[in-house]
């Protein structure tokens, strides 16, 4: 019990010094570029000068670049603790309000393109890997192989042709209909719901290539564990060789990759915001790099990466929960 | 009640040739009884018993394995669900892999139980744990993940899955492999208690020939998925008659390094291309044609079946109460001196047998009359069923053939006047066999076997050029070039200095089990023989009087002279390839 | 020699056919792709196969020029992290001890960091050029090709014959050159194939978001000018103007995974078996 404690400790301790590391990136990279792009902002002579005073010396107060190292770096701590993360060039708004705007549409898109893809990947892996060598599989393998070779923007675009422009079924772009008022709960949730499907569709697809193949090539292996003939061995019936002893020994290294997922996935969702004008995050990335938007750019990669990292910390500890090895090592 | 037809199992490698892993097996193990299945490495032991479970695709299974008359062979998987653990369960060779490692063992222990006989989890749980405390498990150890366990434990914890639905037949495949001696003891004596209690019937599947001997009492030996010979434990393991499983017993102290076996020549077969006829015959040193082309049967012998063309194991030579009496002239009347009094001994085919005994025993004096230099005054030899007393003519001629004789003194057994290649060809010069440019071949050859140069300048030296242990490999080169059977090697090394002996005796037992030849060692050096001798007959006064294993004989001797002469043995022993060996570990 | 498996064959192909195309752009295109050539947005005709685009480019020139970029990428930045993660991977995999502790903790530090938009804030202050691209790619997608080099490197210095080469008086760089390069030769090549798909994935994608060089007219950034138009998908014009480079990416990136397949069958055969 202890070891397990221990090797518990040390997870979240990692958690944490990755956490620091990319607060201190955040902090440094722009003031150690070549070319100073931040002074670059308060410099008449530049052509990155903000113009509107009131956002100059809302950045100036920001950035302090004036100050010793030490010192902004500690107000940078406190401003990130205060939730404080600057404020927007573009849109003359503090970042954070921002980003608490769009993160949920981004949670929303991403959470649900993972839980589909990853259902899908373990039913579809763990069938192929069972029937492994046999056309369904060899079929299956093929079509995710593919799938997790195209960029999401390609299979994206051939959606909102056929779905939105061809037929008409499914809005082509945003969270919702502009402007719509709606009168119940149940009309909001259809609306979102409704602009939803695409980028969510693509988004599953885009990541279930990869997370089949995982699932069905551990699979295979597992298969071919001497405990999986002792289990045959047993005469237990299918399904519980299938999914009670293959499956829940395939799960682990998917659960393992799961981190690794969800920042596959923000990266998805990056291209198919901007793709179908979805209001989230990577939409928010995308239009505060087309107008060079520094301090959005900065809170945004800050809240992405602590979500990644959370989500790291996360598929951690499950997976200690699944693999009586994991923590003690 | 299990009763097993013409076992095939043909695995195709690459959907091309079909390797047949198991050939043609039958056997039966009645309710309660247990059978012993032996073999190497990749004889087909471990398929045979996951064939039993049906674990093999159908496809490659034909024959007919029933269970209290109900055909299993081609039961669907469903219909072999109900079969598997509950009638017929497995304890699988690989412990350290054979537990999924997310469940608690106590868990895996229930499982079966669950899917057979519908117990809750729960009661599942409580009969596991009254399985592992019959297994010498604790119930901690049911709550602990496969991880935590040691070897020793997750092989009690398999046994004891194993017996949770009670099955009537219990296959174990290697069960004491990877074991260290104490807890195989403890293993051992658990299973035969179990099989006691439960009356479950056994297949032990092993190459650990103490646990077959102390767990079954018939045994079935196994070779490149044949069996070579059938029947009681007892009858197989003291008196072997297939050549195989001779061998087999005769190397057993190697067993378990899965090494060459040490008194087997050659190496088993690739699974994928068995020789034809008697899949033994490239390593037996008794093959005859016959043995090339047809496959042998199990037949009859000596109350056990046995595949071999002739029957089994054949005797090579043997000597009937010889007796030879010389008469010394010392001044005085002539004295009778009875230097050889009624000996009788067996030479089988392949075997070592050491004859050892003080100077003047009469030990020289039996080699030389085995030979046929001396004619006995009593008894007779008989070699390959061929009475020699007083052998002359084509029956001395083919007497030289099957026997060599290897003399003490090699200064002594070679002409001072002959070159190296002279004295290697004259057997064949003597014996005319082939023409003149196949006997220089064979000359080469020989010379080739016994590590001697053979280019022109070393054909032509003399004895006295060369130096003793070169001298004596010429002589065993002269022996071996006739093809002899058998080897009468008097005192072979005793005129070498050690390090030449150690190096001569080496490759005389080299020669031995390359060539497939049967040897008698004739040596007053007890340390020395019982390196190679697989049977040892202590002469004293013109009688054995002892015989035996050799290494009973050395660490058990009965008669008192033996004794005697392990004492006087030098402590230091020679150095040979088996200690070399050993000290590797 | 062995028949080259079907999946290597595809492989090699396609990216032959992209090299063939690169290399003989100039002399392929219809025309120069900074070359106001038509009319803009031109459906596509004989003069022009696959239209132009909204300034009157011709999209087939931009297009086979367009190869050149996606390749220079991939082999620049593929090179780039497989050297950079071999180096690390083997002084780690041989020093042991603290150096690999450290570099290890350094490597699993940089594993958890969330890639993309890390790149995206690095491209943002650095600018966006083709060799900035690179730069970063190199310098965040080395760890993958580090660790696994590692692993083998390790393995390989406790084996025998490596201890014996110490033993007769071999110096690292002795058994560096003649025993663990070689064991990691396939790993690399590997590494290399791997590391060249993510990299045109990546410099497309960033092109995608307006972070490409805008100088360098890569399919990523064809992919963006076409996004730009309003109303794109709404008529037929992204067939022949985002949907081509689109697929070539595809197609590239396909062809490369498919050679790293095939490299792995190499490394481990066991992967070509079918169990029972």
């Amino acid at each position: 019990m202890n070891r397990v404690f221990q090797g518990f400790v040390g997870r979240v301790f990692s958690y944490l010094f990755s956490l620091w590391v990319i607060l201190t990136l955040n902090f440094l990279l722009p003031r150690l570029m070549p070319g100073d792009p931040l002074a670059a902002l308060l410099d008449p002579a530049s052509s990155d000068y903000v113009f509107d005073p009131e956002v100059r010396a809302a950045l100036e107060a920001y950035y302090g670049l004036d100050r010793p190292l030490l010192e902004q770096y500690a107000r940078y701590l406190v401003g990130i603790f205060t939730g404080d993360l600057g404020r927007s060039i573009r849109l003359s708004r503090p970042v954070g309000e921002l980003v608490a705007s769009r993160l949920p549409w981004t949670l929303l898109l991403v959470g649900t393109a993972l839980l589909l893809s990853s259902a899908l990947a373990l039913v579809a892996g763990t069938e192929a890997g069972w029937r492994r060598g046999s056309r369904t599989d060899r079929a299956l393998v093929a079509v995710h192989l593919l799938l997790a070779n195209v960029p999401v923007y390609l299979t994206g675009m051939l959606f909102i042709h056929l779905f939105g422009a061809r037929l008409g079924w499914l809005p082509m772009a945003g969270g919702r209909t502009p402007f719509a008022r709606y009168e119940t709960l149940l009309a909001a949730a259809l609306d979102i719901g409704r602009h939803l499907v695409l980028p969510a569709l693509t988004l599953t697809l885009g990541m279930l290539g990869v997370k089949f193949l995982l699932v069905r090539n551990t699979m295979v292996t597992v298969l071919g564990e001497d405990f999986m003939l002792v289990a045959r061995a047993k005469g237990l019936p299918e399904g519980r060789l299938k999914w009670g002893h293959g499956l829940r020994n395939a799960v682990l290294p998917f659960v393992a990759h799961l981190a690794a997922h969800a920042g596959m996935a923000i990266t998805g969702a990056v291209f198919i915001e901007t793709l179908f004008n979805y209001p989230g995050m990577g939409r928010l990335i995308f239009e505060s790099v087309t107008a060079r938007d520094y301090p959005v750019i900065q809170g945004v990669f800050l809240v992405v990466s602590a979500v990644v990292l959370t989500a790291n910390l996360a598929a951690d500890l499950l997976n200690a929960r699944l693999d009586p090895r994991v923590l003690e090592g | 009640m299990l009763v097993v037809r013409d076992l095939r199992v043909t695995f195709s490698r690459d959907g091309k040739s079909g390797v047949r892993a198991v050939d043609g097996v039958s056997f039966e193990l009645a309710r309660g009884g247990a059978l012993g299945v032996i073999g190497e490495t990749g004889a087909g032991k471990t398929t045979l018993a996951r064939a039993l479970l049906g674990l093999h695709p159908p496809e490659c299974v034909q024959g007919s394995v029933r269970l209290d008359g109900r055909e299993l062979a081609g039961l669907s998987e469903e219909e072999w669900r109900a079969v598997r653990w509950r009638r017929i369960a497995l304890v699988v060779q690989s412990v350290g892999t054979a537990l999924d490692p997310v469940y608690r063992v106590g868990e895996q222990i229930g499982e079966p139980m669950r899917f057979h006989l519908g117990l809750s989890p729960a009661e599942a749980w409580a009969r596991a744990e009254e399985l592992a405390r019959r297994v010498g498990l604790e119930p901690r150890h049911l709550c602990a993940y496969p991880h935590q366990l040691s070897g020793g434990e997750k092989q009690r914890a398999l046994l004891a899955m194993a017996l949770g639905c009670n099955p009537e037949v219990l296959v174990l495949d290697e069960p004491t492999s990877g074991q260290d001696m104490l807890s195989r003891v403890r293993l051992l004596d658990l299973l035969a208690d179990l099989r006691r209690e439960r009356g479950t019937a056994l297949l032990v599947v092993s190459h650990d020939l103490g646990a077959v001997a102390r767990l079954t009492e018939e045994v079935a030996v196994l070779y490149a998925g044949k069996l070579v010979e059938v029947g009681p434990t007892e009858a197989v393991f003291g008196d072997p008659r297939h050549p195989y499983t001779w061998g087999l017993l005769h190397s057993y102290p190697d067993m378990d390094t899965a090494r060459d076996l040490r008194s087997i020549r050659g190496l088993p077969p690739d699974p994928a291309h068995p020789p034809a006829g008697c899949r033994f015959h490239p390593r037996c040193t008794q093959a005859v044609e016959k043995c090339r082309h047809e496959e042998p049967p199990l037949v009859e012998v000596a109350g056990r079946q046995v595949a071999c063309h002739l029957g089994g194991l054949q005797t090579l030579l043997r000597a009937e109460s010889l007796r030879k009496v010389f008469f010394v002239d010392n001044g005085g009347p002539r004295s009778p001196l009875e230097a050889v009094r009624g000996v009788s001994l067996e030479i089988r085919e392949g075997e070592v047998v050491a004859l050892v005994g003080e100077t003047g025993s009469g030990k020289t004096t039996l080699g030389r009359m085995l030979v046929g230099l001396l004619s006995p005054d009593g008894g007779r030899v008989v070699l390959e069923g061929r009475d020699l007393t007083a052998a002359q003519g084509e029956k001395w001629r083919w007497l030289s053939r099957r026997v060599q004789l290897i003399p003490q003194d090699p200064f002594d057994a070679v002409s001072p006047r002959m070159t190296v290649d002279q004295v290697v060809r004259e057997p064949l010069d003597i014996q005319k066999v082939g023409a003149p440019p196949e006997r220089e071949e064979k000359v080469r050859q020989v010379l080739k076997a016994v590590g001697l140069p053979t280019d022109p300048v070393f054909l032509s030296l003399h004895a006295h050029e060369l130096s003793g242990g070169q001298l004596q490999r010429v002589v065993i080169a002269r022996a071996l070039v006739l093809e002899p059977k058998l080897l009468i090697a008097d005192e072979p090394v005793a005129m070498l200095d050690p390090s030449e002996q150690a190096r001569v005796m080496n490759l005389l037992k080299e020669i031995q089990v390359e060539r497939g030849l049967a040897m008698l060692l004739i040596s007053h050096d007890l340390a020395l023989v019982r390196k190679v001798a697989d049977r040892i007959l202590v002469m004293h006064q013109g009688r054995i009087v002892e015989e035996g294993p050799g290494s009973r004989v050395v660490t058990r001797p009965i008669h008192e002279h033996t004794r005697a002469l392990l004492e006087s043995a030098p402590r230091i022993g020679v150095f040979t390839a088996e200690d070399a060996e050993e000290t590797e570990f | 020699m062995r028949r080259l498996p079907a999946e290597m064959a595809f492989g090699l192909g396609i990216l032959a056919l992209f090299g063939a195309v690169a290399l003989l752009a100039p002399v392929v295109a219809p025309y120069d792709p900074h070359a106001f050539s038509g009319q803009p947005l031109e459906r596509p005709s004989r003069a022009h196969p696959l239209g132009t685009n909204d300034v009157g480019h011709d999209i087939l020139s931009e297009l086979l020029y367009g190869a050149r970029v996606s390749l220079t990428v991939a082999l620049a930045a593929g090179a780039g992290t497989v050297l950079l993660g071999t180096l690390v991977g083997g002084a780690a995999g041989y020093a042991g001890g603290w150096v690999d502790r450290v570099l290890m903790r350094l490597v699993d530090g940089m594993m958890s960091l969330p890639r993309l938009p890390l790149i995206i804030l690095l491209i943002a202050f650095l600018g966006a050029g083709l060799p900035q691209t690179i730069l970063v790619i190199a310098l965040l997608f080395w760890p993958t090709t580090a660790r696994v080099i590692r692993a083998q490197v390790q393995s390989v210095r406790t084996r025998g014959y490596v201890r014996m080469a110490r033993l007769f008086g071999g110096g690292p760089a002795y058994v560096f050159l003649r025993h663990i390069l070689p064991a990691i030769g396939t790993l690399v090549a590997h590494g290399l194939v791997v590391s060249a798909g993510t990299a045109v994935a990546i410099e497309a994608g960033l092109a995608f978001l307006g972070l490409g060089d805008p100088t360098a007219k890569s399919w990523g950034l064809m992919v963006r000018f076409a996004l730009n138009l309003p109303g794109l998908f709404l008529t037929d014009r992204w067939l022949w103007w985002a949907l081509p480079p689109a697929l070539c990416i595809t197609l590239l990136v396909l062809a490369l995974t498919f050679l790293g397949i095939g490299l792995e069958r190499r490394l481990n055969p066991r992967l070509n078996r079918r169990w029972q």
